[in-house]
């Protein structure tokens, strides 16, 4: 489900196998700002003190966001020896290399301050919420706020000539753009990516693959064009867009940053050798052009692909919730019944060993009769072959088993029904009656998941008629065929029924009119029956106790089944 | 059902009523491969119906029987007048069924599946307990008989020898002479086949204690 982003990594560079101190972290950090800074000289247009692309802030800021803020300024301290490293040989004199130093911190404090203020908890950006609080605050507001600082500190060392307007926004909308890609990137490979390489299934990573490529593909082509047609170039910009939609579609915050960077990464390659639709002006106006179409491409996709992320999750989530559900029902069923099924087991378990000791008896004797023991022995067999009956069908009852529908017989299947709960009826003194038709078209449907729902009945039926008095505790189960093809199960007891409008209440989770009862053994079994295409509904008979209901229509279409 | 064995007596049987035939069945082979002599019924009502009582032995019941349950076999037994002694067996281990089958005299209560040795051991305790009331039963009866046969001149005296008053004292409460409240005491002592007063006393404490228990037999 999660998205994977670099996904062809061999076995021995996997990132769950990544596990860093906090020392080495701030190493990594410190390497990652040198390496960032470099990059930033590489995309820096002649002519202009600004970079296309300047990382080494939106990495700090990054690390930031994933620290606890009393341990923010080792960071700090950290990324100070790789700024001088990176800069002092650069040609740029050491009063602005400090004072970029100063800006580039206070860029990264800014945006990681007040994003810890608006968000209560540690921010994550697969969260909606935290993902627009980290691009307000981190890609828009410390960008701009600090790019007057750092502006006013180039004019005030007179380092180079460019107007003061010009350079707040030449280094806000290189930041932005460092921010947008660069922040997200990190964040969600520290924080998803070891959870995502882990459980994505291989044909996502495939998909991934495919996707990267045919980005990669689409951006070359779009971004080394030679001769740009001025009327046809707009148009070409939505080229990639497809593969990035599809990238914020499947492929979630992860992936959808892998994609922005190697749009950026195309983009900017294109720009800097004056190749692509942004190669037209000047240096200034080119890098711009490009820094706004990636700013404005990558914001909307970014949020969608959280807000995408964010569904699927709710969505897996409540499934889990679902499954979790069901099976505390099937647990729960299983308390209930535990006393039965003991009675079940050690009825086989009874004849075996006393067939066993008799024969251990009569070995011990003078006479034996062989004819005698041949018989024992074949007693034995027949009841070890019913215990494991019952084993058998307890696990295919309370285990998580994978879900099959197949055609089965209804008779059977309340045949089996009944037997299941034998010992608990007969515990109770209730007498069955069974009315089946035949012969029954099949139906379509989950074993397992069946007989779960028609135990569940009857389990209902005999608790229902607990207080009625010996000799009036009848369970009639009939079943008939309905409409062409269709299957119709009802179970009658005669129990005290229950009031017209609970008819519905009693199908709603956690309602319950048992003292014990969890009000989830209905609830989940019209579920199952729903999945099923099929209705389970109760009727109350007027002083004749309580009938319900499952009606299943011919092959019902299996949508989801619950397990 | 009835086997007489070679002292005569008639053999003491073993009942077991359960519903499950592989388990009737093995409980039957592996009783009667330990020597018992035993009989089998599906239900209670096939147990009231066709068992005789009056042969000694012991039940051994299913708790959970379809129609009239363990429990209720047990009561009934315990109201008629050969109450049988009663083992339970269950499936499962349900604390206050086995408490309710104990008060109610049971002489155990085993769960299943049964160890042979300790169901032997249960079925013979139950058997001597069986025996002993029978024997119990029998001699009250018998003294019941005697008592009846007495005149009503001897029971008065019977009635005061048995309180420890002197023949003398005897004679003036009933206005007869000492002499023939010696003879009276004497016809008393033989018709009671009692050895000695102290022997009289036992026996009319042990009927007057027990009036339930002393029907005649069937």
């Amino acid at each position: 489900m999660t998205p994977g982003g670099l996904l062809s990594l061999p076995a021995g560079l996997r990132l769950e196998r990544f596990r860093l101190s906090f020392a080495a972290g701030l190493v990594l950090l410190a390497v990652a700002y040198f390496l960032g800074a470099k990059l930033g000289f590489v995309l820096t247009p002649q002519r202009l003190p600004i970079s296309m692309l300047w990382p080494p802030n939106a990495l700090l800021l990054a690390a930031l966001l994933l620290t606890e803020p009393r341990r923010w300024w080792m960071l700090v301290a950290a990324v100070l020896p790789a700024h001088f490293a990176a800069e002092l040989h650069s040609g740029v004199p050491l009063a602005m290399v400090f004072g970029w130093f100063v800006s580039n911190c206070s860029e990264a404090l800014l945006g990681a301050v007040a994003i810890r203020l608006l968000r209560p908890r540690p921010p994550r950006f697969d969260s909606f919420a935290d993902a627009c609080v980290i691009l307000l605050c981190g890609a828009l507001f410390a960008p701009i706020l600090s790019s007057f600082l750092d502006a006013a500190l180039v004019k005030a060392i007179g380092w180079n000539d460019t107007t003061f307007w010009q350079l707040v926004r030449i280094r806000a909308t290189a930041n932005t753009l460092a921010a947008l890609i660069v922040v997200p990137l990190v964040m969600t490979l520290v924080q998803n990516a070891r959870e995502a390489l882990a459980t994505a299934p291989r044909r996502l990573l495939v998909e991934a693959a495919l996707l990267f490529a045919g980005l990669a593909t689409v951006a070359f082509i779009l971004f080394s064009n030679l001769e740009p047609d001025a009327r046809s170039s707009p148009a070409l910009f939505y080229a990639p867009l497809p593969f990035m939609l599809w990238a914020a579609a499947r492929l979630g915050p992860l992936g959808m940053s892998f994609a922005n960077l190697l749009l950026t990464a195309v983009a900017i390659w294109g720009a800097m050798n004056g190749l692509g639709p942004f190669a037209g002006g000047s240096p200034e106006d080119n890098a711009r052009a490009v820094q706004l179409f990636l700013i404005a491409a990558s914001v909307p996709l970014l949020l969608l692909a959280v807000l995408l992320e964010e569904r699927r999750r709710a969505e897996r989530d409540a499934r889990e919730q679902r499954q979790q559900l069901a099976h505390l029902a099937r647990v729960a069923t299983l308390g209930g019944l535990s006393g039965a099924l003991a009675h079940e087991l050690n009825q086989p378990l009874t004849a075996i060993l006393s067939n066993a000791q008799a024969a251990q008896y009569m070995l011990g004797s003078d006479t034996i009769d062989m004819r005698e023991l041949e018989e024992i022995l074949k007693d034995i067999v027949a009841a070890d072959r019913r215990a494991s009956e019952v084993i058998r069908r307890l696990r295919a009852l309370f285990m998580n088993e994978v879900i099959q529908a197949q055609d089965l017989d209804a008779n059977e299947l309340v045949r089996e029904v009944l037997g299941l709960a034998r010992g608990d009826l007969a515990a109770r003194d209730i007498e069955v009656v069974t009315n089946l038709m035949q012969p029954l078209p099949a139906m379509r449907a989950d074993r397992v998941q069946f007989q779960q729902v028609l135990l569940n009945l009857v389990l209902n039926a005999s608790e229902a008629m607990a207080a009625a008095p010996a000799g009036a505790r009848r369970l009639t189960v009939s079943t008939r065929a309905a409409g062409e093809g269709g299957v119709q199960i009802s179970f009658y007891d005669q129990g005290p029924g229950f009031k017209p409008n609970d008819a519905e209440r009693l199908f709603e989770p956690f309602y319950t009119t048992k003292p014990k009862g969890l009000g989830l053994g209905l609830p989940i079994s019209r579920s199952i029956i729903a999945a099923h295409g099929g209705k389970l509904w109760g009727e109350s008979r007027a002083g004749a106790g309580a009938a319900f209901h499952v009606l299943l229509p011919p092959s019902g279409p299996l949508a989801w089944l619950p397990h | 059902m009835e086997t007489v064995d070679s002292s005569g007596e008639i053999a003491p049987c073993v009942r077991i009523v359960d519903d499950d035939a592989a388990v009737r069945i093995s409980l039957a082979r592996v009783l009667r491969a330990a020597g018992f002599c035993v009989c089998t019924y599906p239900t209670a009502q096939a147990f009231l119906e066709a068992d005789s009582q009056t042969v000694p032995g012991c039940v051994i019941l299913d708790l959970a029987l379809p129609g009239q349950s363990g429990l209720d076999l047990q009561e009934a037994l315990a109201k008629g007048d050969w109450p049988l002694p009663v083992i339970f067996l269950s499936g499962r281990g349900d604390v206050p069924s086995s408490v309710q089958a104990m008060k109610a005299g049971a002489v155990d209560f085993l769960v299943k599946p049964p160890d042979a040795g300790a169901l032997v051991a249960v079925v013979q305790t139950a058997l001597e307990r069986d025996r002993a009331a029978r024997a119990e039963r029998e001699e009250i009866a018998s003294v019941t008989r005697r008592l009846a046969g007495l005149t009503p001149r001897e029971r008065a005296v019977l009635e005061r020898l048995v309180l420890g008053e002197p023949n003398k004292q005897i004679a003036a409460v009933l206005g007869v002479s000492e002499k023939t409240v010696k003879v009276h005491r004497a016809n008393v002592l033989l018709k009671m086949a009692a050895r000695s007063i102290a022997s009289l006393v036992r026996m009319t404490e042990r009927a007057g204690r027990r009036p339930a228990e002393t029907k005649p037999s069937a």
